[in-house]
């Protein structure tokens, strides 16, 4: 039985872990910059320098945030612990989206203003890619869920396949419409597309309130499809409902901060092993905590180190060693 | 009440079940025998809405199964399917309390809590419910897991093979659980059947199918006869009387001579 004094226990040791890791980060970004640009830190400098900080780390926690929920989500519905929707190639499906959107916008007039306008693109964009992964979710997850090497197998071959197709079309555009293609693509945690952050905040905290509501369904879901209809979960429903909003919820961290493949798989399971429990109203909240923790912290030993590596090369490494422990421990290979 | 009207259902281009139609009698135990992939899984998957009719109508307590909200139909009919591997690690306790999710939602009031008590006493897991499930033996897992059928106190219980991978001791002993729940607890149970000697010592209704239809059904009494089961079947049976039960033989007991010479016509 879950004891509720150590969850908030924890909960809390998590959320100071978090504050001190965004104040390293502030730390870490501030003084950086100051010194690095060779000017004195005065007050209107850093007050400057403090506000792109605060956005940098809203736009962080809502990224992690979003990537949680949904990775947990998935691994659910999907009945597995190892896949996240980025590792199938979620996220290469938004960039092919991008290019496609730039080369057509090229040809009709209205389509440049779409592609021009972040909160038309934005719309557009999350709309194909909700008809692109439920088709593919339809066409392969279904069948095969329990399946983790084909379906690894399945996101390698989409995501080479989508990025051959980008390439492409990339070769297709002529410069300045490239320069437009990359200004929206290569967003990454330094170089976030900011003017999303009004959107995907507040579509964090519905998908976070959605899924959480769901979470004693979600938890029954976990004793598989057959005792979940038997005991009055509307199964097909509910995964189909999921996988839409999942898309959605890739879509717009994607949008917002680039892909960052291993993070989700790191932030469920380590909560998992934290919380020790499969209750989706906890895990929910610490994977939440624990996915923002390690991109801020991340983030903030990068910025300490004068930009090393990339916050997303210490998570993919740290993740994807994760990855291969799980997957040795829970198929004994 | 459940009534299946015209059922048929199909994969792809095969007819899995052929305009089949039964009712299914209160506070018995009906067991569905027949060949592999004589379709008697199916038929119990469409009788509990696992998976939905191609044509015709289940209808319980007289409504359209199809029309009823899940959670409707989970507090009246609880399917076991073979138990499969848990995806998470969950003591028995927990699994019972599942069972009340279609009554509670999942949050447990103090009446759900009893619920849950009397299902693991019943079923006498009490000494065991703080383990793992996958801590346990075969034949106590299987006993936790009609245990949260128990707790989800409904009036039908359908199994699909409940005696696979379970030695002849467990075998026995749930089958005498599953007649206790009908005799002491006045439910209905429907279960598939692998093995024709299980049902004619346990079950009071045979169900007999073949090729997607039903070919005969009535008493366990009249259905084990050996010109009926060698239709059910394509084999032939014997059977022999043990005291006031029924006991079929289907094997060919070869003398020795014909095995010697077999063998030598292999080398």
């Amino acid at each position: 039985m879950v004891n509720k004094k150590q969850v908030t226990k924890k909960f809390v040791f998590l959320a100071v872990l978090i504050l001190l890791s965004a104040g390293l980060y502030i730390y870490a970004r501030v003084f950086a910059k100051a010194f690095d640009a060779g000017i004195a830190l005065t007050y209107p400098v850093a007050v400057r320098i403090l506000g792109r900080s605060a956005s940098s780390l809203l736009g962080m926690a809502v990224s992690a945030a979003l990537i949680a929920v949904v990775s947990l989500a998935f691994q659910t519905i999907t009945e597995n612990r190892v896949l996240t929707p980025s590792m199938l190639g979620f996220d290469s499906v938004f960039l092919a989206t991008q290019s496609l959107l730039v080369y057509f916008a090229a040809n009709i007039g209205f389509m440049a203003r779409l592609f021009a306008n972040p909160y038309c693109n934005f719309f557009v964009t999350t709309g194909i890619m909700l008809a692109i992964s439920m088709l593919m979710y339809g066409l392969m997850l279904r069948k095969d869920k329990n399946h983790i090497v084909f379906l690894l197998l399945f996101g390698l071959i989409l995501s080479s396949i989508v990025q051959s197709f980008t390439n492409y079309i990339e070769v297709l555009l002529d410069p300045q419409q490239f320069q437009q293609l990359k200004a929206v693509t290569t967003v990454s945690v330094t170089n976030m597309n900011e003017r999303v952050i009004v959107l995907a905040a507040p579509s964090m905290v519905l998908l976070t309130f959605l899924f959480v509501r769901q979470s004693r369904e979600f938890d029954v879901m976990l004793l598989g499809e057959n005792h979940a209809k038997s005991l009055g979960v509307p199964y097909s429903r509910r995964v189909n409902s999921t996988l839409l909003l999942i898309a959605f919820g890739m879509a717009v961290t994607t949008a917002l901060i680039g892909p960052l493949t291993f993070l989700g798989l790191l932030a469920v399971n380590i909560a998992r092993e934290l919380f020790k429990t499969y209750r989706h109203s906890i895990l929910f909240f610490g994977s939440i905590l624990m996915s923002v923790l390690f991109l801020v912290l991340g983030q903030g030993i990068v910025e300490l180190l004068r930009y090393a590596a990339p916050v997303t090369v210490l998570i993919d490494l740290a993740g994807g060693a994760y990855m291969i422990i799980l997957i040795m421990k829970e198929h004994r290979l | 009440m459940i009534e299946l009207k015209q059922v048929s259902q199909a994969y792809g281009t095969q007819d899995i079940l052929k305009n089949v139609s039964l009712k299914i009698k209160e506070k018995r135990i009906t067991a569905l025998v027949g060949a592999n992939g004589a379709g008697k899984t199916t038929l119990l998957n469409v009788a509990a809405n696992l998976i939905p009719a191609k044509s015709g109508q289940v209808l319980l307590d007289g409504r359209d199964i199809c029309q009823m909200e899940t959670i409707e139909i989970a507090r009246k009919i609880a399917i076991l399917k073979q138990t499969q591997h848990l995806s998470m690690r969950i003591t028995v306790q927990e699994l019972v309390a599942f069972g009340r999710y279609p009554h509670s939602k999942g949050r447990l009031k103090s009446a759900d809590e009893t619920k849950i008590r009397e299902a693991i006493a019943y079923m006498d897991l009490e000494n065991i419910k703080e383990k793992f499930i996958d801590e346990l033996s075969g034949g106590q897992r299987q006993r936790a897991y009609i245990a949260m059928i128990l707790a989800q106190d409904t009036r039908y219980v359908f199994l699909d093979e409940p005696l696979n991978n379970l030695d002849i001791k467990y075998s026995v002993e749930m089958m005498t659980i599953l007649q206790k729940l009908v005799q002491e607890l006045d439910k209905t149970v429907i279960i598939v059947l692998h093995d024709i000697n299980f049902a004619a010592a346990f079950a009071d209704e045979i169900v007999a199918m073949k090729g997607g239809e039903i070919i005969r059904e009535g008493p366990a009494e009249s259905i084990i006869d050996g010109e009926t089961l060698k239709d059910v079947f394509d084999h032939e049976f014997h059977i022999i009387r043990v005291g006031e039960r029924k006991v079929c033989v289907y094997f060919q007991p070869q003398p020795d001579r014909e095995i010697k010479r077999s063998k030598d016509c292999f080398i």
